[in-house]
């Protein structure tokens, strides 16, 4: 078991080198210092501002520098437009982004496996064709535009809910990006939760349990979904990250000050080690999250130990 | 006859398509599909103007706008004239009069004027979707950023195959420490969400057409890699490959000709998918501004033009009817892709 965990964690070491080494390449093209002192500077302080940012350094030592300063100072560098700390600003819009990530994995899990169970109850009926087909369209739909078109309906339209800002103003300004961010995972929650449970309802064991004459019911949750929900976990963890990334479009749609507002902004202004950062930050949570339900499934699921 | 053929029996393929053909759900994504080609491929027949065309007396106007245009002759090109917005215009002996929206009057000798007539000179052109802050024509827009939208999806999809089904080929035969070189990639690139992965190549590579589409492409390869592996080590094992060793047949000529051949039911899948994906993907970075860059129409550009107004709580249509294409497209790939999973789906396989 140890040696499992050890193996793991080591691998994980590994992919996040690598994870570092790209991160390190996002950047435009051509001269950084030239982009951030514009076209009419004059060649020799550019010159200067290369050597202080360390560009003229042969390209494995500025890997190496840039990979030293985040390891052993959390340090991502300075944002070119305003100068401000990029790890700094990163722990600041954590609790936003955290908060609205949150609610909404918690959301797109219980509606997910419920709308799963139903879909299953009775496969190839209008009930399953209808919730499999609310999951394509939540699927095929990209979060910015499901969150656009929920401003206009809920926010412009009826006016049930207010449409940009942040909780502090009311508990209100989470309803709509956090269902705009729940449904792409919510989608793909219930077709695994449902494909899962189909597979599973043709086991052996499945018709045992019915053969004893248990009640639809229990079979369905005692039996069925505790051994269905294995993909689900899985998609789960996997979708965490993906939600992180989607709050960069919710977040700028809704004006939401997390992370993924900061990104977007630095984003269209070519920011670049804002840009390192935040996608850094993104990424190492989910090498983490992903080591963490590796753990954890070895622990639950000797098979997974053996390997 | 009908012996003959049965003894004969039918290739995969045919197998595939009988079976494709029953999935109501694959059809309707199908003709959607089609339509929509047909749609990008004709844009200059079934839209009134080209997407660029601004008349910017009409900006930001709402759907179902009918406007009034005279046409004068363009003298640096002759073949599209200059659009004129009037209010009210008439003909004067050999004198075009007319007055502009904000009442200015005007004047000039028909010979300035385009075509032969008054019925070639004037227009009263329907914005069926409304108009953009330029004063260009949404549908038209909407139209030719269908071409970008298929292109995307045909030309990133078929880069991210070559290079999943390249390096997935390569570990699910080679295995041992090639395999742990690709696995190793694999897990680095897959610990980006995509549409991350696609800006961070999009800031890399710099914006425009091209750029966009290898920065799409280059962001996919993973799931191909992956799949086509994991469908190597199991075709590996088939004894008809062993047979292949036997003959002595190269490396390639296995892969190629016994192996690819039977992993492409997944492949097919996957790359459906992955189309669907791109198509997002490339509205997206217009959506945040990097990808296709104007005048290019892009329908995540439109869909960000709009969202001031969204805010404003006016002139919805400028990004409902955007949104709305794309979600139509994506959900057709998507209903197609999912019939071409049934179809593939080996748990499901029975002869029909």
């Amino acid at each position: 078991m140890l040696s499992y965990i050890i193996r793991k964690l080591m691998y994980s070491l590994l992919v996040l080198v690598g994870v570092i080494v790209m991160t390190f390449f996002i950047r435009p093209p051509g001269d950084p210092a030239r982009v951030m002192l514009g076209q009419r500077a004059d060649s020799a302080s550019v010159a200067a501002l290369r050597t202080k940012m360390g560009l003229d350094r042969p390209l494995p030592v500025q890997i190496g520098s840039y990979a030293w300063n985040l390891v052993t100072r959390l340090d991502m560098g300075r944002s070119i437009a305003t100068d401000a700390s990029v790890a700094e600003t990163i722990a600041e819009r954590f609790p936003a982004t955290a908060l609205l990530a949150g609610t909404s994995m918690a959301i797109a899990t219980v509606v997910g496996i419920v709308l799963g169970l139903i879909a299953s109850w009775k496969p190839n009926t209008w009930i399953d064709t209808t919730a499999m087909a609310l999951s394509l369209t939540g699927i095929s739909i990209p979060s910015f535009v499901v969150g656009l078109l929920f401003v206009i309906l809920f926010g412009v339209t009826l006016e049930w809910f207010p449409n940009s800002g942040y909780v502090d103003r009311g508990a209100a300004y989470l309803v709509l990006p956090m269902i705009t961010l729940a449904i792409r995972p919510m989608s793909v929650i219930a077709r695994v939760t449902r494909s899962s449970l189909l597979d599973v309802l043709g086991q052996d064991y499945i018709r045992t349990a019915r053969a004893k004459g248990l009640a639809t019911t229990t079979v369905y949750l005692r039996h069925a979904l505790r051994n269905a929900l294995n993909p689900v976990v899985t998609t789960v963890s996997a979708w965490f990250a993906g939600l992180l990334a989607g709050t960069y479009f919710i977040e700028f749609v809704f004006n939401w000050p997390g992370i993924g507002l900061a990104a977007f902004n630095a984003i269209e202004k070519l920011d670049y080690p804002m840009i390192q950062g935040t996608v850094l930050f993104t990424a190492v949570v989910f090498v983490i999250v992903n080591i963490a339900s590796d753990i954890l499934y070895a622990f639950i699921d000797p098979k997974v130990r053996l390997q | 006859m009908t012996a003959d053929k049965r003894l004969r029996g039918d290739s995969p393929w045919q197998l595939a398509w009988r079976r494709l053909r029953k999935n109501v759900g694959a059809i309707i994504g199908m003709s959607i599909i089609a339509v929509m080609i047909l749609m990008a491929v004709f844009a200059p027949l079934i839209t009134p103007f080209e997407p660029t065309t601004s008349i910017l007396e009409y900006a930001v106007k709402p759907a179902g706008f009918r406007g009034s245009i005279l046409k004068k002759i363009n003298p640096s090109n002759p073949e599209t004239p200059t659009l004129i917005a009037v209010d009210s215009w008439h003909v004067d002996n050999d004198t075009v009069r007319w007055t502009d929206p904000v009442g200015t009057p005007y004047r000039e000798h028909v010979s300035a004027m385009f075509g032969s007539g008054p019925g070639d000179w004037h227009d009263e052109p329907l914005f069926i979707m409304g108009t953009d802050r330029q004063g260009r024509d949404i549908y038209t827009r909407l139209v030719y950023g269908l071409r970008v939208s298929l292109s995307v999806g045909l030309i990133s999809e078929s880069i991210a195959l070559m290079i999943g089904i390249m390096l997935g080929a390569l570990a699910g035969f080679y295995r041992g420490w090639v395999d742990d070189v690709v696995m190793w990639g694999v897990n680095v690139v897959w610990a980006f969400p995509s549409i991350l992965l696609v800006i961070a190549f999009s800031v890399m590579l710099g914006q425009g057409f091209w750029q966009t589409f290898i920065a799409i492409g280059v962001s996919s390869w993973v799931d191909i890699a992956r799949i086509v592996r994991g469908q190597f080590f199991s075709i590996r094992e088939q004894d008809y490959i062993e047979a292949t060793r036997a003959f002595g047949f190269g490396s390639i000529r296995v892969v190629l000709r016994h192996m690819l051949p039977n992993a492409m039911g997944p492949i097919i899948v996957l790359g459906t998918a992955g189309f669907a994906t791109a198509i997002i993907a490339e509205a997206s970075l217009s959506f945040i501004g990097l990808g296709v860059q104007p005048p290019m129409p892009s329908w995540g550009q439109m869909i960000r033009e709009g969202v001031g107004y969204v805010a404003l709580g006016t002139n919805w249509e400028m990004t409902a009817f955007p949104c709305l294409a794309m979600a139509l497209a994506v959900f057709a790939v998507n209903l197609f892709g999912d019939g071409l999973r049934d179809v593939f789906d080996p748990k499901t396989t029975q002869r029909s």
